[in-house]
């Protein structure tokens, strides 16, 4: 036990730097989650306020929760593989379908439904009063959405957005199955190599940066959401969210 | 030991509950006595511990002092859920189990008696009968049932094991007007044949007046203003509380109380049909009416203006119009009341069936009251 | 990359594996009932707790909230320098992950229950076990099996990260296929272990809501 712990404080003070340390495989891991979560919101948002706001596709966004629940991560980051492998073939300017893409193709398919779904609930469910309110002061149906709808619903949204984050964080270990880097690499290839030393280290790396995802949009939550708006974010998460297994 | 002092089926000694950091006690130092077979009802304002001093009785509640004694014995030497299940028990929001049916919620305190199941749905049909729920209800759940039909099932599982003692919170609380009154109705009619002890709450002085043999008027901090039967009450209220609680119309209710049956009637401007005019004229000025009415042993036969007597020779030839102020001798004298001011004679008749039995005049019946 | 294959799919490898597929199906739901029964039994002593302690119930949530917020494949790799490469590490694993849900559930279940029938019920003699076997879990039950329903459909997704320490159910497929993905057998591996745990879990999410539906009758007919 003792010796472990010393081989485990060891391997954190020899593995700090370079292309295999982990300050670069953080770097990756936090790289390829957050272009994931950026598409995503690009294009599961214009979707999902344009439905919330015409009131249309209810049954759409419980649909999209479900599915997005039933989907196993590993499947969805391992069939990306076949499919960017593929793309990388046909499509000139993309030299490489390991790595990157297929862990971005995976992460972006499953931040989606988190966001789709709390974007469509949170503008949903603004209180028709108010936007009865905005109506009789004039405002028109983009202008409702943009000054009312959104800043209404923003608790609901960044809740999604969260919800997608975390679970994009934490399924980008999976990325070192399809060749990318980030902070999976040590579990697998200590799986790989059965050293226990390199796998509890990659353990622990991983899950302290799937908390420190969920402290920073805690923190993110106070500064961006207005005080009276606070609190019903976190309410509606556990119902309004998917959360996908990872 | 429990030396029984008095015949009554529940005795409240001295009982008082305090809870926990309040500075006064929910009830204070209550004394009751509610003899077998009768209902003693608990009224206030909201605050004056009639609740409390009720779920003490079945120990929902611990007193913090005193004794409280159900049928010689001691409430607290008893084991608590054997005191509950030998006690009905209906709230005003009912609490029927929706996940059984109605027939499983009426066995309730039979399961938990472990009787066996063909005495057990012997009982349940016979108390569906009995609270005039329909037999094919037996199976439905309580969802489907309407407010009215879920409170009567609530009543029938109360008195399933056919407790000696009934608890009764605000029973008819949660029914609209026309159904409570219907069924406070039923439920004394119940009581006739069944002759329960109950306690009942409310907060409503006319359900308290309507359903209690006994009123227990209580005030804020479970201070016990008077206890006593409802006519006495509303007759010599003990203070200006409880006249204030019983309100301006206290000799209205208590006119909705006396029936009848007991009040002395009068004769009224009545003659035979054998009768000479001149006897017509005198029960006129007796009365100071311009008309009579003609009796005939106990058939009424009607009434007839004085002038009718200027151009008859005798009584019997007199043509009659029909008495149409009537009232039966089971009603109230309240009800005698509104039948003489909603109608335009002076006087209603009394009738047991088609007997006819007298008069009464807003004048005697207000003389009724001060008796 | 000449050595990619051109077909994605090849169907004829489904007819050819038939019994594999059986049996990682049948190793899946294994995998599967064990982490939700165990799960539940744990997550029933820990709700049962709550509710009696209510200050338990905090702690409770924390810590189970904690274990849910760990990626799965570190959650695995914490514990197999401990437990090596077993079914007991992938059952640790998936049983952590239904704990918050249904503690969460089977509490709110439970608080739901009207407080007026549980007045009822004591007020005429029911004793504290008896209320809670008799009344208020079965009023829960509909919350409860909704918690079941989330925890059973997340399992069954977790199942597949197993294969990565030697288990795995349908995540065999996806991980061998992963193996040889620029052949048509690998792309369809990946392919067919995705696919038939996605089915699976649509179709016990479909068991669990008619399994609730045949136990709740009553919350079925209503007052027309």
């Amino acid at each position: 036990m003792a010796e472990f712990l010393t081989d485990l404080l060891a391997w954190f003070g020899d593995n700090w730097s370079g292309s295999t340390g982990y300050i670069t495989r953080t770097w990756e891991h936090l790289w390829v989650s957050g272009w994931a979560v950026l598409a995503a919101m690009g294009v599961a948002m214009p979707l999902a306020s344009w439905l919330g706001h015409a009131r249309r596709g209810g049954i759409l966004a419980i649909s999209v929760v479900n599915v997005g629940r039933a989907l196993p991560s590993f499947g969805i980051v391992a069939l990306s593989l076949p499919v960017t492998i593929r793309i990388a073939r046909n499509v000139p300017f993309i030299d490489s379908g390991l790595g990157f893409l297929p862990t971005f193709v995976a992460l972006f398919a499953l931040a989606l439904p988190p966001i789709f779904t709390n974007t469509y609930t949170g503008v949903r469910n603004v209180s028709p009063e108010a936007v009865e309110a905005a109506r009789g002061m004039g405002f028109r149906g983009t202008g409702i959405l943009w000054k009312v709808e959104l800043p209404l619903a923003s608790p609901v949204i960044l809740a999604g957005i969260r919800t997608s984050s975390v679970q994009v964080v934490a399924t980008a270990t999976l990325g070192a199955l399809v060749a990318y880097g980030g902070l999976g690499r040590y579990i697998i290839d200590g799986f790989a190599l059965r050293d226990n030393v390199t796998i509890f280290a990659g353990a622990l790396l991983v899950a302290a940066l799937s908390v420190l995802t969920e402290v920073a949009f805690s923190i993110a939550e106070r500064w961006l959401v207005p005080r009276p708006l606070r609190n019903v974010g976190t309410q509606q998460r556990p119902e309004a969210a998917a959360s996908v297994a990872r | 030991m429990v030396s029984p002092v008095s015949d009554a089926m529940i005795r409240l000694e001295a009982v008082t509950k305090q809870y926990p950091g309040t500075m006064t006690p929910a009830v204070d130092e209550l004394s009751l006595e509610i003899p077998e077979g009768e209902i003693a009802v608990l009224v206030g304002p909201s605050g004056c511990g009639k609740t409390t001093t009720l779920k003490m009785i079945n120990r929902l509640i611990e007193p913090t002092s005193g004794e409280i004694v159900v049928a010689g014995e001691r409430v607290t030497e008893m084991d608590q859920s054997e005191l509950r299940r030998g006690i009905g028990y209906v709230i005003q929001q009912i609490g029927l189990f929706p996940h059984r049916t109605i027939a499983e919620n009426i066995a309730t305190v039979p399961k938990l008696l472990g009787w066996d199941k063909a005495r057990t749905n012997e009982r349940i049909d016979e108390l569906i009968d009995v609270v005039q729920l329909e037999p094919e209800m037996r199976d439905r759940y309580p969802a489907e049932l309407s407010g009215g039909q879920r409170q009567r099932v609530g009543v029938a599982r109360a008195l399933a094991a056919d407790p000696p003692v009934m608890l009764m919170d605000e029973p008819f609380g949660a029914v609209d007007p026309i159904v409570r009154s219907a069924l406070q109705d039923q439920f004394l009619d119940l009581q006739h044949r069944l002759n329960k002890t109950i306690v009942l709450v409310t907060h409503d002085i006319d359900e308290a007046i309507k359903l209690g043999d006994r009123v227990a008027i209580l005030n804020v901090g479970g201070i016990l203003e008077q206890y006593a039967p409802p006519s006495d009450m509303l007759r010599e209220p003990a203070n200006a509380f409880v006249a204030d609680f019983l309100g301006s119309d206290r000799g209205l209710k208590r006119l909705g109380l006396l029936p009848i049956r007991n009040a002395n009637l009068e004769m009224g401007p009545v003659v035979a049909p054998t009768a000479h005019p001149q006897d017509a004229h005198r029960v006129m000025e007796q009365y100071g009416v311009d008309w009579f009415a003609v009796a005939e042993g106990k058939r009424l036969l009607g009434w007839a203006p004085g002038t009718a007597l200027e151009t008859a020779p005798d009584v019997r030839s007199i043509p009659l119009q029909p008495y149409r102020t009537r009232i039966d001798v089971g009603s109230t004298l309240k009800e005698a009341l509104d039948a003489v001011v909603s109608s335009r004679a002076p006087m209603t008749a009394v009738f047991d069936g088609d007997d006819y039995l007298g008069m009464l005049s807003a004048d005697r019946i207000s003389r009724e009251i001060v008796q | 990359m000449t050595l990619v294959a051109e077909a994605f799919v090849d169907w004829g490898w489904i007819g050819d594996n038939l019994d594999e597929i059986w049996d990682k199906v049948a190793e899946h739901l294994v995998l599967t009932g064990i982490a939700l029964g165990v799960g539940l039994a744990i997550s029933l002593a820990l709700a049962a707790l709550a509710l009696r302690f209510r200050r338990s119930y905090t702690p409770i949530t924390w810590m189970t909230g904690t274990l849910y917020s760990i990626p799965s494949l570190a959650l695995f790799a914490f514990l197999v320098p401990i437990t090596g490469f077993t079914t007991l590490t992938a059952e640790i694993g998936l049983v952590s992950y239904t704990l918050l849900i249904l503690i969460r559930n089977i509490v709110a279940g439970i608080d739901g229950v009207p407080p007026d029938i549980k007045e009822a019920a004591v007020g005429m003699g029911y004793g504290r076990l008896r209320l809670f076997f008799e009344i208020e879990l079965p009023l829960a039950l509909p919350v409860i099996v909704a918690g079941m329903r989330i925890a059973a459909v997340t399992t069954i997704g977790l199942v597949t990260v197993t294969a990565l320490i030697g288990k795995g159910g349908l995540g065999f497929f996806i991980l061998r296929g992963l193996q040889r993905f620029f052949s048509t057998v690998g792309s369809t591996e990946i392919l067919i272990g995705t696919l038939l745990s996605v089915v699976l879990a649509v179709i016990v999410d479909v068991g669990l809501l008619l399994l609730e539906r045949a136990l709740t009758p009553w919350a079925r007919r209503k007052v027309a």
